[in-house]
């Protein structure tokens, strides 16, 4: 089963993915509207803004949540050398 | 010996000690000395740190592992769910397996290594991103009270912890608290958030 490479979700729907495509590495919930993967930034405010929606967290705290999850994804890797 | 062998035994051993580290951690807390881990895992104590350099090495794999399976059955959990009753029952299922270690993780936070704690954030808002695509639509719906997301599942959360938080007013020491309190606690919660003439 394929994992979202931007946020890690496993994906076994067609509807998982990116523009309904399974070619694609990552999932609906990291996609634009256009169907292209969202940038590190796109990805790091979506999260910690998310965090602070799900689970009201101070937004500096949120936000190092966000990073911590993005540090160990393929995607984002490069972002943390 | 076999390259092949040697690697075989060499994941048994490191897969032992992280079971043993796990039942070690879950009864006696995280500041047990790593003498005691070599012990449970029959394996020699310089073994150990072939596998894990620190403690916390040990640790932040150990968390990093359970937060795996937490988020694995979370997710299984959501993608069949179809109403907040079978999720939240479902999330306090997941919890009564890995009661007594979850337990430890939230009463012994501040003894855990940074990356270990950044681990235990980060599985708290896997559960939350599950928990609040169920409770959006309830809320859409109208069966749920149009509170914020995050005070109802906070609201969800610290009830659970404050009965884990203080087991040894709630239950014999032995005794799954989850199990002894699941019904109650799920339909008092259910209680509590639910709109007049819905859910």
């Amino acid at each position: 089963m394929k994992k979202c490479i931007a946020c890690g979700m496993p994906m076994e729907d067609i509807s998982d993915f990116a523009a309904g495509d399974p070619t694609k590495d990552y999932c609906i919930h990291c996609a634009r509207p256009d169907g292209e993967m969202q940038s590190f930034t796109e990805k790091k405010e979506n999260l910690t803004q998310f965090i602070v929606r799900t689970q009201g967290f101070d937004e500096n705290a949120a936000g190092k949540i966000a990073e911590n999850m993005m540090r160990k994804l393929p995607a984002w890797e490069k972002y943390f050398d | 010996m076999a390259d092949s062998t040697r690697q075989i035994q060499k994941a048994n051993t490191r897969k032992k000690i992280m079971e043993a580290a796990y039942r070690v951690f879950s009864e006696q807390g995280f500041s047990v000395p790593t003498s005691v881990i070599a012990k449970e895992a029959g394996v020699a104590h310089g073994s150990i740190f072939t596998h894990f350099p620190t403690l916390n090495d040990l640790l932040i794999c150990l968390v990093s592992e359970f937060g795996n399976n937490i988020g694995a059955s979370m997710h299984g959990l959501a993608a069949k769910c179809d109403s907040l009753e079978n999720l939240l029952t479902g999330h306090l299922n997941v919890l009564e397996q890995y009661e007594a270690f979850y337990t430890r993780l939230i009463s012994e936070t501040s003894k855990l290594p940074g990356e270990a704690k950044n681990t235990l954030a980060v599985i708290q808002s896997t559960v939350a991103f599950h928990f609040s695509s169920v409770i959006e639509r309830e809320i859409e719906k109208g069966t749920v009270k149009n509170l914020p997301v995050h005070i109802l599942f906070n609201t969800w959360l610290g009830l659970i912890h404050y009965y884990l938080l203080n087991r040894e007013f709630f239950a014999d020491s032995n005794e799954s608290i989850i199990r002894r309190y699941k019904a109650e606690l799920l339909s008092a919660y259910i209680c509590l958030i639910k709109k007049e003439g819905g859910v």
